[in-house]
């Protein structure tokens, strides 16, 4: 690996390391700014003057915000997220636990994207203005206009309700039962891509359509090569810069769509334990899975910036 | 207190998990796989329960698994009336301040170890020393005491008609065993007397149950239960006709009408014991006066507000106690009627007023009843201003009595004194809205001694016609309890106070 490499990588995780800090920071703001007081949600029935200071001494939360966001800083670098306000369980642990279900299910949408995205892109693109052409814009557009917790819930009553082909709704972990697993993946699975594959589809397209028709494409073309050459060699690896862009913003997005996907879905994930926390107003358990999903959005950013790095050399130099 | 007591049961009831800190265990992922549970009743809940320890969650969730696997020294039944369970007998004092209960000989805990009085000792002083969720509701007794082994006596400070209720409405007043609580396995690994007992808690996909071999009672009739958390209910209902799940309570309300119809579904709804009401602020003008308070009990369309917020699946009802209870009193002279309410609005001056109506969107039904109550307003001339706030700020704004009207419901009521007393009482601690009659206190205060049923009845009775004579609650409606079921689960019922029952039930054969 040549150092210019080396120095952009080292530049790209400082980078990440700083934007991590400013997310904590703003994820630390916002839920002062959330409205309800958590000691007193979570007292519930015990609500009382005595019991209400005790708790809220023994969460920190009596002491200044500044001393409370560096306790929680020094704590979050060793791995301690605190402790479920409902729970009382450490919020590393029920992270991790959760975790394994999020990633199953947002690799399946990723591959359920990137099968719909490139063959259709690509050969919408090639044949431009024919039939073919018309119908994959129409059908992405489809998949861009639907919310996809009412495609998820579509998916169910086709194909749980009528067809009663799959399972609608559970989760078991891969490890254990490969096939159950399959057979509960694949509708939240086809729920999340669907989506992302549509807009990442039209992109694919119009990028493809850039180079296909730029002179170098031309001068191939002209040389007599075989046209599958021209297409593999020429014209995806050049139209990959500009859907690299678009295809990180979508599987960041998709972190976003996973929240009400494993809600609709009874996905036992990091997305439904945000959506029930937040109900609960559980806040190390709401900012420990915001500060995970940001991590994992950064390292999706991080992950394009190197696969650009990787496809053209020029980008490593700016 | 009661205050507290409201917001937790609220909110668990509309599915918010509440909870308080204590130390955590670690998650058993591996118990629910050991178990075979190919026979077992699946059922599907809208949530996940924060912990099982029956003496400190205040969540819905965890109450539908524990009602399974606890029991109280008495249990109601399907009309609310206390029966015999742990205790097999009772009698009250000559001077109604002692109560003794006479236990159930040869029951014991999952852990095999035997139930004995100083179980039920142990049990209420955790309640009581440590002020857990449920204190409030043993405030009357002074001292419970083992008398042998198989006898409890509980002393009050006065006379106490409710204390069955009191001990025995719901499971979070369960008899709980020392070991499992001091040992803190409690919170996920409960022991209890019940028919099921806990064998695999899967935190975030599932609770199992299996059935108790040495139950004292009749049943269980099933090998064990498999509770799921499903909150989608479009998701929970097609897991219900594709025979995933047999049993579930997540249900849209708009989805009712076409699950009746639906042959592969039995579907059943009963009033609960939670009641909605609208309330005025009585120490502002023009609620101070009576006549505005009756011009708007009077201007309200509750079928619409029913139809609204639950398309029809709540039963309209200008009391609070719901027509399935002992306790319920026919009394209904609102219907709407908005000339009569014109009138009343012009002669207490509430006419061409703006008036505030407080809701939260912690409780979306408030919202959408806001916008049926303003409707009905306008007709007579009266223009409303909805406040949506989050609930704190709700709750504070009540307590600080900064509000005109506001809605809200109070849930899981068993007792009639639960309905009316913190309420309506002038000393009442929930008395917001500053309601005060010489009458009804008089009217409380002896019902809650009054030993004699049938007097008793009557004392709330009147209680309850002169509440809402003066229109201190606009009483709305009570929801339904809707549950559906796979056609073969046989001898389930659904229960107006929620609680959800498996130990009678049936798996029929060669079906699920």
């Amino acid at each position: 690996m040549s150092s210019p490499l080396l120095r952009f990588l080292a530049r790209r995780l400082l980078h990440t390391a700083v934007v991590l800090l400013g997310v904590l920071v703003v994820v630390f703001a916002l839920l002062q700014l959330v409205p309800g007081d958590p000691v007193r949600v979570a007292l519930g029935t015990r609500y009382t003057q005595e019991s209400y200071d005790a708790l809220r001494e023994a969460s920190g939360l009596d002491r200044p915000l500044p001393v409370q966001f560096l306790a929680y800083l020094g704590n979050a670098l060793t791995g301690d997220l605190g402790v479920s306000f409902r729970s009382g369980e450490p919020v590393t642990l029920i992270l991790l636990d959760r975790l394994p279900a999020t990633v199953s299910l947002g690799l399946t949408g990723i591959t359920v994207a990137l099968l719909i995205t490139f063959p259709l892109g690509t050969w919408a693109a090639l044949r431009r203005g024919s039939a073919a052409d018309g119908g994959i814009r129409a059908v992405s557009q489809f998949g861009v206009s639907v919310p996809d917790f009412w495609l998820g819930l579509l998916l169910i009553i086709v194909f749980s309700t009528v067809l009663g082909l799959l399972p609608p709704s559970g989760y078991v972990p891969f490890t254990e039962d490969p096939w159950g697993w399959l057979q509960r993946v694949v509708l939240p699975g086809l729920a999340v891509g669907v989506v992302s594959g549509s807009i990442l589809t039209r992109y694919v397209r119009s990028a493809v359509l850039d180079v296909v028709g730029s002179d170098y494409v031309r001068t191939a073309r002209s040389k007599g090569l075989p046209r599958r050459t021209v297409v593999g060699r020429h014209v995806l690896r050049n139209a990959l810069v500009p859907i690299l862009t678009v295809a990180g913003v979508q599987a960041a997005t998709m972190l976003g769509g996973l929240i009400v996907i494993e809600v609709v879905f009874a996905w036992p994930g990091l997305g439904r334990l945000v959506f029930d926390a937040v109900a609960a107003r559980d806040y190390p358990v709401v900012q420990g899975a915001v500060l995970l999903i940001a991590l994992v959005f950064l390292l999706i950013n991080l992950l394009v910036d190197i696969l650009y790095a990787v496809v053209d050399p020029r980008i490593r130099a700016s | 207190m009661a205050r507290g007591a409201r917001t937790a049961a609220l909110a668990s009831a509309l599915g918010l998990v509440l909870a308080g800190c204590s130390a955590g265990e670690g998650v058993d992922l591996a118990g629910a796989g050991e178990v075979d549970t190919e026979d077992y009743l699946e059922v599907a809940i809208a949530g996940e329960p924060d912990q099982l320890d029956p003496h400190s969650t205040s969540a819905y969730f965890s109450f539908q698994i524990l009602e399974n696997v606890y029991d109280t020294l008495v249990e109601p039944d399907a009309e609310l009336e206390m029966q015999p369970a742990l205790a097999e007998s009772w009698e009250v004092s000559e001077d109604q301040l002692s109560w003794t209960f006479h236990l159930r000989e040869g029951v014991t805990f999952h852990d095999g170890s035997a139930f004995t009085a100083e179980d039920v000792v142990y049990s209420y002083d955790r309640i009581i020393d440590e002020q857990l969720a449920n204190a409030y509701r043993l405030a009357a007794v002074e001292d419970v005491v083992a008398v042998d082994e198989h006898t409890v006596r509980i002393d009050v400070s006065q006379p106490t008609p409710a204390l069955l209720a009191a001990i025995g409405g719901y499971k979070g007043m369960a008899i709980v065993e020392r070991g499992n609580v001091e040992s803190g396995d409690v919170q996920l690994d409960p022991v209890g007397t019940g028919p099921f007992e806990v064998v695999g808690n899967a935190a975030s996909t599932a609770v199992t149950l299996r059935a108790n071999e040495d139950y004292w009672g009749e049943g269980p009739h099933v090998p064990g239960v498999v509770y799921r958390f499903i909150s989608e209910g479009t998701t929970a209902l097609a897991d219900l006709t594709a025979g995933e799940v047999h049993w579930t309570d997540s249900i849209p309300p708009q989805r009712v009408e076409s699950l009746r119809r639906n042959p592969d579904v039995e579907v059943a709804s009963v009033p609960s014991t939670d009641y909605w009401y609208l309330t005025m602020n009585q120490a502002r003008p023009p609620f101070d006066s009576r006549d505005a308070r009756r011009a708007v009990a009077q201007a309200l369309d509750r079928e619409a507000l029913a139809q609204v917020t639950w398309y029809g699946s709540a039963t309209v009802n200008q009391t609070a106690v719901p027509e399935t209870s002992v306790w319920y009193h026919e009394y209904a002279p609102f219907e709407q009627d908005l000339d009569r309410a014109r009138e009343l609005a012009e002669s207490s001056g509430l006419t061409g007023r703006t008036v505030g109506l407080m809701v939260t969107n912690e409780h979306p039904e408030t919202v959408t009843a806001a916008q049926v109550v303003a409707a009905n307003l306008a007709e007579i001339g009266v223009a409303t201003e909805i406040r949506t706030l989050d609930f704190a700020t709700w709750l504070d704004e009540q307590a600080r009595g900064n509000f005109d009207m506001l809605l809200l419901g109070w849930l899981g009521n068993v007792d009639v004194n639960d309905y009316y007393y913190n309420q309506h009482h002038s000393e009442g601690s929930n008395n917001a809205q500053g309601y005060s009659s010489p009458e009804v206190d008089r009217l409380l205060d002896a019902g809650r001694t009054e030993t004699d049923p049938e007097a008793r009845k009557e004392l709330y009775d009147r209680a309850a016609e002169r509440i809402v004579d003066d229109a201190s609650y606009v009483y709305l409606y009570n929801p339904d309890v809707v549950q559906a079921w796979a056609p073969e689960l046989e001898g389930y019922e659904p229960r107006p106070d929620r609680a959800v029952r498996f130990k009678d039930v049936r798996l029929e054969e060669g079906t699920g």
